[in-house]
């Protein structure tokens, strides 16, 4: 009997399965053909996008999709400074600082055909400051209104002078979009998102991929010479890498080092590389005893209670040879919070130097036998490559590191929760300092999950937020970051740098210092 | 049970042994899998006075090196010697191997014999439950329990010996339905024995070959679900080694040095492959009816 | 009839409200805050706290949860964190995984079922040796494993295939090519599994009365073994797909993963990495909903064929 049940149980999830298989056919040939003589496939290896929606977007790699069918008022050029895009000028600003006036291009339509105008501005910079969830409210929060005057002028009053305006108006606050899709869709803009670029938004496969076709509409049409640009995102850096190979991929934004020799020894491939902003080290548990933003209360461990131990904790870190052996060479060791990409470099900060023996000498100087230092790592090869590194440095000079693989998400959750020794994890990097800074390190600061309190630093750091010459900003950072060496409530190891790979036959493809891959103008040979 | 009976049951029992262990010795595959098996709890005992070098053991000025003299297997990314990681690793496999084996049979044997012996509603709830977690892929159930309660070896272990208690439950179910039919049961309780007395003096004796068996082809299931959970960064942490950990270490040097990937990967199926073959002899020989 | 139906379906009804209240409950149980998740690099805790707020995370857990039966009675799943109905990106999935699934099948039964023909009708012969060795082989072997190597050799070394990703139906022939490495590596496992039941199921109707009875009335050998042996043996092998089925997803789940395709199974682990909750109830959902409706077919099927069942 239950052999017959079980026949029918079988035929019947045989036949279902078939059913659906039948209606996937039928769905699937109703999708787009997937290559033709123009389309460019990439490769996304820093996650999936998010909303597709430039008020919520939060991160890295929808930037890089929004380069293509969402332009901004201003853009960076390749010296990273800031130029005119949908503006038509870089804004006026009044004697008093409080009012900014944005003179926007004529006669341009977004990818629906609705004209773009000051009328729109205004209505995305509405959205962007009072839609829930928004990401930018915070990043324009000191507007205090914005008026079209006329069709092709936007003003803007401020509550308080704020010279990052244009910065962000170089990013996703600064996207345009179109009112008739606004007005359709509302809170769903990003199941259809229509703004004003050389391609539009076709469909979107979600895990999988976005798709963006040549847009009629574009103001600048005679310079877009793809058909269509497929981005595909890729969670593994070992397939990316062989589907790029493989011409799957035509272009990777960033290959793994453990890739990079066959890559490099590809004759039909290429490699553009962009030292990036940011910085990875780890972040020490100091004072997070209560959470995040729950006052100093020092957490007790022996490198939180132990100073010399920090110190001892640095120096056992050759940061040399773990570019060497974890990443072939790949990264550019640092130990500051600042990337020698940045302006704002100041290689007069000093870096502790690698010396095993001083570093016995001190965990031997601090009277605790066998210190032991949990090491928190977001699971994923390559950082957990970086820390069997570290564990077996540190395990030289007598402080044995217990490597707790989490995931991503939960790492973070322990991180602002206070429940961690170390915590390996890094920073993109951000134009300003101030980025790179003061969000960690400040006693207030939003990410501070050190816990770490030092009155001196936060009125530097404060100081050089309100300083008005590069000179003094300059001679604040250096003494802010000499305290952060010192004291160590971050140990920072190096600076990635971002390799793309291209197919040879692409042309057209740009890397600025924002290690963004600029990928809307390129043509195949 | 009176004493005559004992002797006269004890007889034939040590002759069936040796009639096993004839019909065992019969099985070339099944004795080289014996050998396997064996070996490898050896070497995972041993480990610390087998392996060459402690698997820990760095050398950053020989990494990702190709086999030698020094090195029989080469060397990892870090310039560990794969060997001696190979080695150790077996300690992790074979934890986790025995002992999510005797997790599932903690669970499975009991509530099994419970449903089979009484029957009844008992037996209908039981059933269906099982179905319900046969169904379930436990590859989800393992990576569930290892996102809530952290990847640790102990929790894969446990991941590993709960998923594969439900097959474990339909056969003792199963075993405990017959073995009930047999005449020595009505010939116990007519003696008075217990509901207890019957199930374990009596019962569970009687399927001992059949769990045996069972555990043996558990064994290499684990194994291998060892190796998938770490694999996926689950299961055991570094520095420890283990088969699965190597292959995700391995993972990122495909093309530069694909000996990686390879050699723990063959650990692996040796280890599945001796506990299957010994499995299947043990089967063939325990219920000669399926026997060539 | 009316009453059996009404049983079986509240019966239904009762499993799918408990697997997603346990769903529910569950997937907050796992460490790792959705809006940190959902934040990426921007962690201002007005930001978050707008996000919980957004997604209902503020509030109790039974207000989210009436909240969400409330959306999911209205056949509306919410939208996941890309801001995309739930409902679309799982429909846009489903024939992903089965492709997947359906091949694997064709090829471990393409497989399996001649060498286990051949293995019992042969016993002791070479055949059946090297047919038993291979399925004791195909057992042991990791499919993860077997997937890397694959990829080393096929697409890595020799470029006869790609190494990852998919490739709609309405591409044939690029649909195959993605497909048949996925479909091998996890279709030979079970071919293993079916090899050896087929085979012992087989050797056992071989053996059977009524094959020496079909034997002695002079009936020729092929005639034995197709139309009787090899007939009753099917019985048992589909009995065995049914209970491989959840083998079948977790092999699926681990196969999408090597090989970069984004099916059902990749999504359920994206989701459980990205914490979002509102697609992962919603593919728990749909997965419960698959596996109830599937038995009850089964129950109400089987109630025809043989009516005593409805009335016990």
């Amino acid at each position: 009997m239950n052999v017959i049940r079980s026949r029918i149980a079988v035929i019947a999830a045989l036949a279902l399965l078939v059913v659906l298989a039948v209606t996937a056919a039928a769905q699937a040939g109703s999708r787009s053909p997937q290559k033709e003589g123009g389309t460019l496939t990439v490769g996304l290896t820093l996650g999936e996008p998010d909303a597709l929606d430039p008020t919520l977007a939060r991160t890295f790699s929808g930037r890089e999709v929004f380069l293509t069918f969402c332009e901004k008022l201003y853009d960076l050029n390749a010296k990273a400074q800031i130029v005119p895009q949908l503006a038509s000028a870089l804004p006026t600003v009044s004697k008093d600082k409080l009012t900014v006036t944005i003179p926007l291009r004529k006669g341009i339509k977004f990818n629906d055909g609705t004209p773009f105008d000051a009328a729109a501005v205004v209505q995305t910079i509405q959205r962007d400051l009072t839609l829930t969830g928004s990401a930018r409210a915070s990043e324009i929060s000191p507007i205090a209104s914005e008026q079209a005057v006329g069709q092709y002028k936007v003003v803007i009053h401020l509550k308080t002078p704020y010279s990052p305006l244009t910065a962000q108006f170089a990013d996703r606050a600064g996207m345009i979009m179109s009112p008739a899709q606004l007005n359709n869709l509302g809170a769903k803009f990003a199941t259809n998102p229509v703004c004003v670029g050389p391609f539009t938004y076709q469909n979107r496969v979600a895990g999988d991929s976005i798709t963006v076709v040549k847009s009629p509409y574009y103001y600048n049409k005679k310079n877009v010479h793809l058909d269509k640009i497929v981005f595909k995102v890729e969670n593994d850096t070992a397939a990316a890498a062989a589907a790029l190979k493989a011409g799957d991929l035509q272009a990777l934004d960033g290959i793994d080092s453990t890739q990079l020799q066959g890559i490099k020894a590809d004759n039909k491939l290429r490699i553009i590389k962009q030292t990036g902003l940011g910085y990875q080290g780890l972040t020490l548990n100091i004072g997070n005893k209560n959470g995040l933003l729950k006052g100093y209360s020092n957490v007790g461990t022996p490198i939180a209670a132990n100073a010399d131990l920090r110190e001892a904790f640095e120096m056992a870190i050759d940061r040399k040879a773990m570019n060497k052996v974890v990443f072939g060479g790949t990264v550019l060791p640092g130990c500051t919070p600042i990337s020698p990409s940045s302006a704002w470099y100041d290689s007069t900060v000093k870096c502790t130097p690698y010396n095993p023996t001083q570093a016995k000498k001190l965990v031997a100087a601090s009277g605790i036998s066998n210190p032991t230092v949990h090491l928190m790592v977001p699971t994923g090869t390559a950082a957990l490559r970086q820390a069997q590194f570290m564990q077996s440095e540190e395990a030289a000079v007598g402080i044995k590191i217990v490597i707790d693989s989490t995931d991503f998400v939960t790492s973070l959750s322990k991180a602002d929760a206070g429940t961690y020794d170390t915590f390996q994890i890094g920073w993109s990097g951000r134009v300003d300092p101030d980025g790179n800074i003061y969000q960690f390190v400040a006693t207030t600061g939003s990410q501070n999950d050190s816990g770490y309190t030092n009155a001196r630093l936060d009125l530097i750091l404060n100081n050089a937020r309100k300083a008005s010459t590069v000179e003094a900003r300059q001679t604040l950072y250096r003494a802010a970051q000499k305290i952060i060496l010192n004291d160590r409530p971050l140990i920072y190891l190096y600076h990635p740098v971002t390799r793309a790979g291209l197919s040879t036959s692409l042309k057209g493809i740009t890397m600025y210092p924002d290690t963004l891959l600029r990928v809307a103008f390129a043509t195949f040979k | 049970m009176s004493a005559v009976d004992t002797v006269t049951l004890t007889t034939p029992r040590a002759r069936r042994r040796i009639l096993l262990r004839k019909r065992f010795l019969r099985r070339p595959m099944a004795v080289a899998g014996l050998v396997i098996v064996v070996g490898l709890v050896v070497v995972a005992l041993f480990a610390p006075w087998i392996a060459p070098y402690s698997p820990g053991a760095t050398d950053f000025n020989a990494i990702l090196a190709s086999p030698s003299s020094k090195h029989w297997l080469g060397t990892d990314f870090l310039g560990r010697d794969e060997l001696s990681r190979l080695i150790w690793g077996a300690r992790a496999s074979m934890q986790a191997g025995f002992f999510a084996t005797v997790v599932a049979m903690v669970i499975a044997v009991p509530i099994g014999l419970v449903a089979g012996y009484y029957r009844g509603w008992i037996d209908t709830v039981i059933a269906r439950l099982t179905d319900v977690l046969l169904a379930f892929p436990f590859l989800i159930l393992a990576v569930g329990l290892a996102a809530i309660f952290g990847p640790s070896l102990l929790n894969a272990t446990l991941a590993l010996g709960i998923g594969a208690a439900p097959a474990l439950i339909r056969v003792s179910r199963g075993e405990a339905l017959a073995q009930r039919e047999e005449d020595y049961v009505p010939a116990a309780i007519a003696n008075g024995a217990s509901d207890a007395t019957i199930i374990f003096r009596h019962i569970l004796p009687n399927m001992s070959s059949t769990l045996l068996v069972q555990a043996t082809l558990t064994i290499p299931a684990a194994i291998v679900g060892e190796a998938i959970l770490s694999f996926l960064g689950l299961g055991v942490q570094p520095p420890t080694p283990s088969w699965g950990t190597m292959l995700q270490d391995a993972q990122s040097y495909l093309s530069q040095a694909p000996r990686l990937a390879v050699i723990p990967g063959l650990a692996i199926v040796a280890a599945a492959l001796a506990f299957n073959v010994l499995g299947d002899g043990l089967r063939d020989i325990f219920d000669p009816r399926t026997t060539r | 009839m009316g009453g059996f139906l009404l049983r079986k379906v509240g019966a239904a009804l009762v499993v799918l409200v408990i697997a997603s209240m346990l769903v529910f409950a569950g997937v907050r149980a796992i460490p790792g805050d959705p809006a940190i998740a959902l934040g990426a690099e921007d962690r201002d805790p007005a930001l978050l706290a707008q996000i919980r707020h957004k997604y209902m995370l503020d509030r109790p857990l039974p207000v989210q949860y009436v909240h969400w039966v409330w959306l999911a009675l209205h056949g509306d799943l919410g939208v996941d964190q890309r801001e995309l109905p739930v409902a679309h990106t799982i429909v846009t999935r489903i024939p992903i995984t089965l492709e997947i699934a359906v091949l694997s099948l064709v090829v471990s039964v393409i497989i399996g079922i001649p060498a286990g023909v051949i293995a019992a009708v042969r016993r002791g012969k070479p055949e059946d040796y090297l047919a038993t060795t291979g399925a004791l082989i195909g057992l042991s072997v990791p499919h993860f494993w077997l997937g890397l190597l694959f990829i080393i050799w096929f697409a890595v070394d020799l470029h006869w295939l790609p190494a990852s990703g998919y490739v709609s139906m309405s591409h044939p022939i690029a649909n195959i090519e993605h497909m048949i490495m996925p479909a091998i590596v996890l279709g030979t496992g079970f071919a293993a599994v079916l090899m050896r039941q087929m085979r012992s199921s087989m050797l056992s109707s071989l053996g059977a009365d009524y094959v020496r009875t079909a034997r002695a009335k002079g009936l020729s050998e092929r005639s034995v073994i197709w139309r009787h042996a090899f007939r009753n043996s099917l019985i048992t092998i589909t009995t065995l797909l049914g209970l491989q089925l959840g083998a079948l997803i977790s092999g699926v789940v681990v196969t999408e993963t090597i090989f970069g395709i984004a099916g059902f199974g990749r999504l359920t682990i994206d989701a459980v990495n990205q914490r979002d909750y509102t697609l992962i109830q919603g593919v728990v959902l749909v997965t419960a909903a698959g596996y109830v409706i599937v038995n009850l077919l089964v129950d109400i099927l089987y109630s025809f064929l043989n009516p005593r069942i409805r009335v016990s």
